[in-house]
């Protein structure tokens, strides 16, 4: 079976590592960038089935990188991983697939993945 | 439902392209109507005539003269009291591209709906002129505690083709709406007649949000409202329609989506009519406009072949008809027209100037053009093809700026 492939928008490498290696032994294949200009570039070049996007970054934050992922690849499940649930309030914010607010338990994206990717 | 809480957004970014050459240098909301007026005038007319004070413009192609025009002729809101006109420009703040169509419109400006927070919008078409009291529209769309509501106008069932067509039950609540269909269905009271969407659109700000994030997902979507986002609501949102209430106070109601040449033409010559259908003489729904200062229009000569004379004609301030024949026209404002000349059935933009000894007619003159003496246009249509536009009923139209 061909793998499913995940792109990883964060900027703190520790969790990209971690979020990697989880994804990774649910059979995903993974690949890691840090920040939103990386990703544009990297889903222009690369297939995709999937995004995980961080929302504070440096150089184009996660908000201004959804909606030009949006433009670009308009029915690109995007789930935006992240701190903060303030952010809920930028419309923007809505055309992702799921908000999910980072905690201990990394079960709940996984989770949260394989049902996005298993409706597709 | 406090006035403050609902926001108008006006689409001005279509080409217009049936107009040409009216549009070759301006946004369609921008052509010259009824020789002082804008098209978009009358929309934003409407707006404050309904009590409507917060009012954002959306344009991208040709903008610089509905610029213009709203700067100079609509500078009387006050911020201060939370009253507002403002342009939006294309910015790219979302995607690479310029508008998709009337949804992407919205959608690259998202953040305007986060900023204001209205409760309602008011989504209109900057290119139609037409005389509506909105808050009938918007009251009506609380009463039925409505998702969307649209507004509706009645067309002989042979036209109905061109435009979106829907179809209601008794309570008015759309149950069917296809864009420009083969085979529209009839109004339920009137076979003859079908009922037509105005592209006059009410949401509330969470419907709205949600339906043009829906459908900026799709990739198979135009990103149209009428297109798109209204046929996805049918059977699935509590949508209605609005029968429109023309505050036009004539038999006939009246609505123009100024598309073609011929179209635009006769519309102007329905204003020289004795009893025009479009009424602008009404103190209580005002059209307002921007008008250069000129002094009052005159004719000079008043005897023999070189008498001047004006019939069936709207003359603009700062025209002079000077020993000449005007019958049937429209005029804008600072239109020489020199002795022996004779202008019919035309419309002469500003700064037009007519020669002495020509003979103009059903011709549409833009801004700024300078007729040589004894020219004739309009006589022989297969002449004028070879030189300038001439529309499928042969009305002549020579673009701006013009040089013979």
């Amino acid at each position: 079976m061909i793998k499913k492939k995940i792109l990883i928008v964060e900027d703190v490498i520790n969790e990209q590592i971690l979020y990697k290696e989880e994804l990774e032994k649910e059979g995903f294949e993974v690949s890691c960038v840090s920040n939103g200009i990386e990703a544009i570039e990297f889903v222009e070049k690369n297939l995709c089935d999937l995004v995980i996007l961080d929302l504070h970054m440096p150089k184009m934050d996660g908000i201004e990188t959804l909606g030009k992922l949006l433009t670009k690849k308009r029915n690109l499940p995007i789930v935006i991983y992240t701190a903060y649930p303030q952010y809920r309030e930028q419309f923007l914010t809505w055309a992702a697939d799921a908000y999910l607010i980072k905690n201990s338990d990394i079960d709940l994206l996984k989770n949260k993945v394989k049902d996005i990717l298993s409706e597709k | 439902m406090n006035l403050k809480d609902i926001t108008i957004f006006i689409l001005a970014g279509g080409k217009g392209e049936r107009l040409y050459p009216l549009t070759r240098d301006r946004t369609k909301p921008a052509v010259p109507f009824g020789g002082i007026y804008r098209i978009i005038d009358f929309p934003l007319s409407n707006a404050i005539n309904s009590g409507l004070r917060k009012i954002y413009i959306f344009t991208q192609y040709k903008s610089l003269s509905l610029h213009r025009h709203i700067r100079e002729g609509w500078n009387i809101f006050s911020r201060e009291l939370g009253e507002f006109i403002d342009f939006v420009p294309a910015q790219q703040r979302i995607g690479d591209e310029w508008y998709q169509g009337t949804a992407d419109t919205v959608f690259q400006n998202i953040n305007i709906l986060e900023l204001e927070k209205p409760k309602l919008i008011l989504i209109l078409s900057g290119d139609q002129v037409y005389k509506m009291d909105y808050m009938r529209m918007i009251n009506e769309h609380l009463k039925k505690k409505a998702d969307m509501t649209l507004a509706t106008f009645e067309v002989p069932l042979n036209e109905a083709h061109r435009f979106g067509v829907l179809s209601v039950d008794k309570d008015n609540r759309i149950i069917e709406f296809k864009e420009k269909p083969n085979n529209p269905f009839p109004s339920p009271e009137n076979p003859e007649v079908a009922l037509i969407s105005m592209g006059i659109y009410i949401f509330n700000l969470d419907v709205l949000i949600k339906k043009i994030i829906e459908d900026a997902k799709k990739s198979e979507s135009s990103h149209d409202f009428g297109k798109d986002i209204i046929p996805s609501m049918v059977g699935k949102d509590n949508i209605y329609a609005f029968r429109f209430i023309d505050e036009n106070k004539k038999n006939t109601k009246y609505w123009r989506d100024i598309g073609t040449i011929d179209s635009y033409w006769e519309a102007n010559m329905d204003l020289v009519n004795v009893d025009p259908l479009l009424n602008l003489y009404d103190r209580d729904w005002p059209i307002r406009t921007f008008q250069e200062q000129y002094p009052p229009a005159k004719t000079v000569f008043s005897t023999g072949d070189r008498k001047a004379s004006v019939t069936d004609t709207m003359l603009s301030s700062g025209c002079i008809v000077s020993g000449s024949k005007v019958i049937h026209s429209v005029l804008s404002s600072n239109v020489r027209v020199h002795s022996y000349a004779e202008v019919i059935d035309s419309i002469l933009f500003e700064n037009v100037n007519i020669g002495r000894h020509c003979k103009i007619k059903r011709t549409i003159i833009d801004k700024n053009v300078d007729i040589p003496p004894h020219t004739e246009i309009g006589y022989n249509l297969e002449d004028a093809r070879k030189r300038f536009h001439v529309s499928e009923n042969g009305i002549v139209v020579i673009p701006k700026n013009y040089k013979w």
